[in-house]
């Protein structure tokens, strides 16, 4: 086992040292597998789907009568925000603690599959009122715009089943925190542990919101407080960002050090991190209010401070980031101010798609930084700016770490290799998927500051100039979405390729370790409840003063609508 | 040390009319974000007095339970309604504030916590549990505006804000509770 503390107990050892010779135990394995292969077959339909509104947003492509702009919306949304996203971080994260607290817990995986299906079950609920065009309110699913309940059925059993497997983690760390006294958790479950900290903390608000939407979906309240919900969803859907955000974070600070063959940067601040992002990361949904009514300046002026305190982690992990890089290479007999730069490995896919990600992440941070600022986002609010927001922070720094870490979490779990051609095919994959990403990206941001409406299909406004003057910016984001699709394409093939025909073998779990004159790592970073404690005194902190003062002077409230 | 000077800055940064008018302008601030922060301006102080008479801190709190005390009267007689309208009206209370949270409330609970045993530290938290219970209890259904300075709607507010306060302190309650940390150790 490759952590930084080691194990005590001969039983554990036994089992460490079987889960590094033997690798995964092949139950814990299929689970895995099963997580990814959801994972990537929402990217291929997702993708596709993403394909089809970029041409149609574009003026270049007329949806069939069958299929509305809307619906491929929802379902571009639900596939990639949700169901991507959610099962790649747990099938990532269960591997992930499996390898280093020796196995999962047979009760652990129980909870992880019937989590699996419970979400299976809800996606198809949810699904199914998309398909028949009865709840194209897109990923953002907050009144006034009403689904059919079943929609929002699906979606609490897909909470629920993320609960599942919340629960299963903390159980799994706990007993191995119960069996090896006096150790910290290894870090890559630390990180798990933060993960699933704010997956469970962070889906509370929208099942409350979910739960207060059902009886008006159905009809059976007239009215529902539009800037509850709202405000409800938010405090969820920016920590669902953050979610996989963190766990691309774990990857950089983790994974990728032992790549490049270096070791990871100081423990503690890592460890901080982690604790600093799941404490102040719910109260950030605020900033996706911030051009809505019925709040007050202060308080806005308040939650601009509190979503830019997130970005100081960010700014830890830059810096830790291009350090560890620095250090390895000089290591490796880099020399110069930059010049140190040659003797990281390029060729290597498992490096190169991270790192992209993360340099993805200067401008994607920077542009999250404008937005959170009141006056600037008034300026690109409600426009395509926002959109291209997303896919450079998601599309990029999120799923390229992804992407990165698949070429040998596959592997792993399926007990193959890595072959140079498929290594050499995800190099490529990579350049293609980053010229896709910053060209579709770029143009919406610049069509965004030109005025294009985001959430909106394509339309000239009765050939009004302005809006022909967006064209060939749209033309650019659909050449950008056909480069992508391209590299779901192969990034799809090679994912099953490794998993299914790639040659045998074993191949490494990649945990970097500390440098060997670091100072021990303090007790009080262990201590869970009272992060935990700390988060929810923050969270009292952003949201008490709007949500008295929208449920204390509510206005009558708001029947469902259909708008589409 | 240069945890004092930090705290010394802070209580200036407060003291600024800019800062303290914000912060005083809305109810729920200026008791839940005003006063915890003129506390701990006081926690980072409490160094410098602590080398500086180590005597009066060790005669007259000994095993910690004074400091408790003076702390738990203040941070009281500031979660009064009236004590907050007589700050905002009067200068001279308005002064008081600013030298009793940080040096008659911060200075000795900084020195008090590594002296007090765990019972002392769990009451304290069980009492100001209770307390903001009973506070939001007060402030969320008072039939009457209960300062003259503040309207009902932040009353309600401030309300909301001991309650989930409390809140978050049961939570830890229970954790301390139930975790046995001597199992992890």
């Amino acid at each position: 086992m490759e952590t930084v503390i080691k194990q005590s107990g001969k039983t554990q050892v036994f089992k460490d040292k079987a889960n590094k010779i033997m690798g995964i135990s092949l139950e814990d394995a299929k689970l895995t597998k099963s997580y990814l292969s959801v994972a990537f077959l929402a990217i291929l339909l997702g993708g596709i789907l993403g394909l089809l509104q970029g041409l149609n947003r574009a003026g270049m492509l007329e949806l069939p009568a069958w299929l509305n702009y809307y619906q491929v919306l929802t379902a571009h949304g639900l596939l990639l925000v949700v169901v991507l996203s959610a099962f790649f971080t747990i099938g990532y994260f269960y591997a992930g603690l499996s390898h280093t607290l020796g196995g999962l817990l047979p009760k652990v995986r129980k909870m992880a599959w019937v989590g699996f299906w419970m979400k299976i079950f809800g996606f198809v609920l949810a699904v199914i009122p998309i398909l028949m065009n009865e709840a194209s309110v897109m990923y953002t699913f907050y009144p006034p715009m009403a689904a059919s309940p079943i929609f929002y059925i699906g979606l609490v059993f897909i909470v629920l089943g993320v609960w599942m497997c919340a629960f299963g983690a903390f159980i799994n760390v706990a007993s191995w925190r119960k069996r090896n006294p006096g150790q910290h958790i290894p870090i890559l479950s630390f990180f798990a542990t933060g993960v699933f900290v704010l997956l469970f903390f962070g889906s509370i608000p929208v099942a409350i919101e979910v739960f207060t939407i059902i009886p008006w979906a159905f009809g059976w309240v007239e009215t529902i407080n539009v800037m509850v919900a709202r405000t409800l969803f938010w405090a969820f859907g920016h920590t669902l960002v953050n979610i996989w955000y963190l766990t691309a974070v774990s990857a950089w600070y983790v994974i990728v050090p032992k790549v490049i063959g270096g070791r990871r940067w100081n423990d503690l601040l890592t460890r901080i991190v982690v604790i600093a992002l799941v404490i102040m990361n719910i109260t950030g949904g605020f900033h996706h209010q911030i051009i809505d009514p019925g709040i007050s300046e202060p308080v806005k002026y308040m939650h601009v401070f509190m979503s830019l305190a997130i970005g100081f982690p960010s700014l830890m992990t830059a810096y830790a980031m291009f350090a560890v890089f620095e250090r390895t290479a000089r290591r490796k007999g880099g020399k110069g101010i930059v010049g140190w730069y040659k003797k990281l490995p390029w060729g290597d896919v498992r490096f190169l798609a991270p790192f992209i990600a993360m340099a993805a992440f200067i401008p994607a941070g920077a542009g999250g930084i404008a937005q959170t600022t009141n006056q600037l986002n008034q300026v690109v609010h409600n426009t395509m700016w926002v959109v291209g927001h997303f896919h450079l922070t998601l599309g990029m720094s999120v799923v390229m770490t992804f992407f990165g870490l698949s070429y040998w979490l596959i592997p792993y779990v399926s007990k193959r290799v890595l072959t140079p051609q498929i290594n050499k095919l995800g190099v490529i994959q990579t350049i293609i998927w980053t010229l896709g990403m910053i060209i579709m990206s770029g143009a919406m941001h610049w069509v965004g500051l030109l005025g294009s409406p985001r959430r909106t299909s394509y339309s000239t406004y009765f050939d009004n100039a302005t809006a022909l003057s967006w064209d060939p910016y749209l033309f650019f984001l659909a050449i950008g979405g056909t480069l992508l699709m391209i590299g779901v394409l192969m990034q799809v093939y090679a994912v099953f390729y490794l998993m299914f025909f790639a040659p045998k073998g074993n191949t490494e779990f990649p945990i970097a370790e500390v440098e060997e004159d670091e100072a021990p790592t303090p007790r009080w970073t262990e201590r869970w409840g009272l992060w935990v404690v700390c988060m929810i005194v923050l969270v009292g902190m952003a949201y008490v003063i709007p949500l008295v003062d929208f449920i204390v002077n509510a206005p009558p409230g708001s029947p469902p609508f259909k708008t589409w | 040390m240069k945890s004092p000077v930090y705290g010394l800055l802070l209580l200036l940064a407060l003291m600024l009319p800019p800062i303290s008018n914000l912060l005083e302008s809305i109810m729920i601030t200026h008791m839940h974000m005003q006063m915890p922060l003129l506390v701990v301006s006081g926690l980072f102080m409490a160094k410098f007095f602590q080398n500086r008479f180590p005597e009066f801190f060790s005669k007259w709190n000994e095993n910690g339970v004074p400091g408790l005390l003076l702390f738990s009267i203040i941070m009281m007689y500031w979660s009064l309604p009236r004590t907050m309208d007589e700050a905002l009206t009067l200068t001279s209370v308005e002064v008081f504030k600013f030298i009793s949270l940080p040096f008659l409330a911060g200075v000795p609970l900084r020195d008090s916590w590594p002296k007090l045993n765990s019972f002392w530290k769990h009451a304290l938290i069980i009492f100001f549990t209770i307390l903001f219970l009973a506070l939001g209890w007060l402030y969320i259904w008072s039939p009457v505006q209960l300062c003259n300075n503040y309207l009902v709607i932040e009353q309600i507010t401030l309300g909301w804000g001991f309650i989930s306060t409390a809140f978050a302190m049961v939570v830890y309650l229970i954790y301390s509770y139930f975790m046995d940390f001597s199992k992890y150790e």
